[in-house]
């Protein structure tokens, strides 16, 4: 099979948490042809490819060009990370584009073409969309496997909270009292902040269906948090989507 | 004419080069970064100090515990707060974690193939599968050291103001302590490898470094000055890319492993002292490809440091305890350095704790200038003596030589 790797804007850390397979790279190259992984190869071959998988945010006009010519030349596209699935960190910068190019670059020309970051998902459809800054990386692993093999790959739909069930981790919201969004957001990463004692702070973006962030805004509401800092810390990752 | 690189490959982030030559002669080089801007000083306005340290981490994931170290020294800083010794080694494992993490892909991963003619590691790895595997140990070393410190391989969110989530255990420091013994033999053939190779890039008028050796409380150059960076450095933007650029007194100046080195060379542990030494004639005379030799030595001087850090900290027994913060109004600044340079993040902070103003400057924006004058005079060398794709691919090089680091690059305010 034919493997393109694309990085839009992003910080490079889901590109690279496929080279942190280590010696399971290897295994997955005897499946899989890299055709184009600019952060990693000089070697590209701009024909067609069975998978692309694209991570981080369209930023700019470039990104654009990149994300279209990574879905008009493979059969399956892979959103790969919270950037390219639900906008991450800076997709949740609020304003409008000028005002936010002037603030940073002491101008409002846009000489380079930025556009407001927005998902790779709002731009093209997408066989798979895997979350997470950055997603854990077995998982990228098992979904390229189960791709070569012809195997449906199986979507995540619990909560963090189940892996804190199943570590054993102590709560720390109800023991605590920490803003943390485990109950809203997507499971993956087992619990992995948890267990620093820490709250999950949803970086795997908001959990698709019976979420509650109502219910999850009322209680931090009640430990005494100010309602515009949840108001930002429930939309850090997943910029519009959580409402309540 | 305009002699256009595409898109580099082999670093972090989405950079291209134009050299632009009339007459037949190299007139001028930029580096573009195309990268689209990400806004991380707007981000985090009016947000609480708590939870800044984890936004910062995303700026870059090859350097994510420099961004969250810089930011809780900057916040902090603003507090006057000062942590223990344990919390200051613990924090100085987790930047050579880092630092054996982030050079050991740049040398093996990405500059290697380029010694052995090769478009990439993997395909290297058929030949010198050794090689790329001893890079891939020392790779997966550091970040088992990022995640013990910093929570996670990328973006843990364990590194807190006044302290830590959780504090390691005796066991994983021993086995820390255990890796560095193993790999030390990796590290010297690395040095050995990189020694070799020819050099190339401009010669930076100056170095940039912090006073200590991986974080400090000011910067300092190579003209002996110690200074904080808005007395001698200057930011401006650029038409043409989306990172800015900085000199130092007016001048073009570098910031990374070989400056480290140029200025802070007194600091190194012994074996990585005789290395240094050794290789002192080549490496003073500061053209900018020798900056992957003193990344080399620099694996040899952090598996030596990261084991007299832990041998301190068993000694002591691990308290794990944090400095209660409490928020007050303020102004501080973290000076961290990150694998590939300075990283500066300064911030100003209400008496409720959120951040009202943020300004992050990085070292591939710090070395942006440098960078254009070493396309230049490589440029100038090379044109007209070698054919086209040659010297398309020296120029490639000569940019990967810096480790850029383009995501990292791509966001800077001042309000
Ligand atoms: S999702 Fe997170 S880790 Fe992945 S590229 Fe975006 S910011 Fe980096
Ligand atoms: S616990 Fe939450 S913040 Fe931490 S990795 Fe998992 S989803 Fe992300």
């Amino acid at each position: 099979m034919k493997l393109g790797v694309f990085e839009l804007t992003d910080c490079g850390g889901c590109a690279l948490n496929i080279l942190f397979l280590y010696e399971k790279l290897f295994d997955l190259l005897e499946f899989y042809d890299i055709k184009e992984f600019h952060m990693a190869s000089s070697f590209k071959e701009h024909d067609h490819l069975d998978v692309a998988i694209v991570t981080g945010t369209v930023s700019c006009q470039r990104d654009l060009e990149v994300l279209r010519h990574a879905r008009n030349y493979s059969n399956y596209l892979i959103a790969l990370g919270t950037c390219a699935t639900h906008g991450s960190v800076q997709g949740a910068v609020e304003g409008k584009l000028r005002d936010k190019l002037e603030k940073v670059y002491g101008t409002r020309a846009n000489t380079m073409k930025a556009l407001d970051p927005k998902p790779v998902v709002e731009y093209v459809a997408v066989d798979f969309a895997l979350p997470g800054c950055p997603y854990d990386k077995m998982e990228i692993y098992q979904l390229l496997l189960d791709l070569a093999k012809g195997v449906e790959p199986i979507k995540k739909d619990y909560p963090v909270c189940i892996e804190c069930k199943l570590n054993e981790y102590e709560c720390v919201l109800v023991k605590k009292g920490l803003p943390c969004l485990g109950p809203i957001t997507v499971g993956g990463c087992n619990a992995i902040c948890v267990k620093s004692k820490l709250g999950c702070i949803g970086c795997r973006g908001p959990l698709p269906k019976e979420a509650n962030p109502a219910g999850e805004f009322e209680i931090l509401k009640n430990l005494g948090y100010d309602e515009e800092y949840l108001r930002r810390k429930f939309k850090t990752f997943a910029r519009g989507e959580l409402r309540w | 004419m305009i002699l256009e690189l595409g898109e580099f490959t082999r670093v972090e982030g989405n950079g291209k080069a134009e050299v632009i030559i009339e007459n037949g002669e190299v007139k001028e080089a930029r580096v573009k970064i195309v990268e689209g801007p990400r806004f991380f000083e707007l981000l985090t306005l009016g947000r609480y100090y708590w939870d800044v340290p984890d936004l910062e981490a995303r700026i870059c994931a090859i350097c994510y515990l420099a961004h969250s170290f810089a930011s809780v020294l900057g916040i902090e800083n603003a507090f006057g707060v000062k942590v223990p010794e344990e919390i200051q080694l613990l924090r100085e494992l987790g930047l050579i974690g880092e630092i054996l993490e982030s050079h050991s892909l740049h040398l093996y991963l990405l500059v290697a193939p380029d010694l052995f003619g090769y478009p990439d590691a993997i395909r290297m790895a058929s030949k010198h599968g050794e090689i790329v595997r001893e890079g891939l140990a020392l790779k997966a070393f550091g970040n088992y050291i990022r995640e013990v410190i910093g929570g996670r391989e990328i973006h843990g969110i364990n590194v807190k103001p006044g302290g830590f989530g959780r504090y390691p255990t005796e066991d994983e420091l021993e086995k820390i302590d255990k890796s560095c013994d193993a790999l030390l033999r990796f590290a010297k053939r690395a040095v050995n490898i990189f020694a070799t190779q020819e050099v190339f890039g401009a010669v930076p008028e100056y170095h940039v470094a912090t006073d200590g050796y991986l974080y400090g409380e000011k910067l300092i150059a190579s003209d002996g000055e110690r200074f904080d960076y808005f007395e001698h450095i200057e930011e401006k933007s650029l038409p043409y890319s989306f990172a800015k650029q900085s000199h130092y007194k007016g001048s073009v100046f570098m910031t990374g492993a070989l400056s480290r080195l140029m200025v802070k060379s007194d600091r190194l542990t012994p074996i990585a002292k005789e290395l240094f030494e050794q290789h002192k004639e080549k490496l003073s005379r500061g053209y900018v490809s020798l900056n992957n030799l003193a990344q080399a030595i620099e694996l040899v001087y952090s598996l030596e440091r990261a084991k007299e850090i832990v041998s301190t900290l068993l000694d002591h027994g691990i308290k794990g305890e944090n400095v209660p913060i409490e928020p007050k109004e303020g102004e501080g600044i973290g000076y961290v350095e990150a694998p590939r340079g300075v990283l500066i993040h300064h911030y100003r902070i209400d008496e409720n704790g959120n951040i009202t103003y943020s300004n992050i400057i990085t070292p591939t924006a710090l070395n942006h200038a440098l960078m254009e004058l070493s396309l230049y005079e490589e440029a100038r060398k090379q044109y007209g003596t070698v054919d086209e794709n040659f010297l398309k691919h020296k120029l490639e090089e000569t940019v990967r030589a810096f480790d850029p680091c383009i995501s990292c690059s791509v966001h800077f305010v001042r309000l």
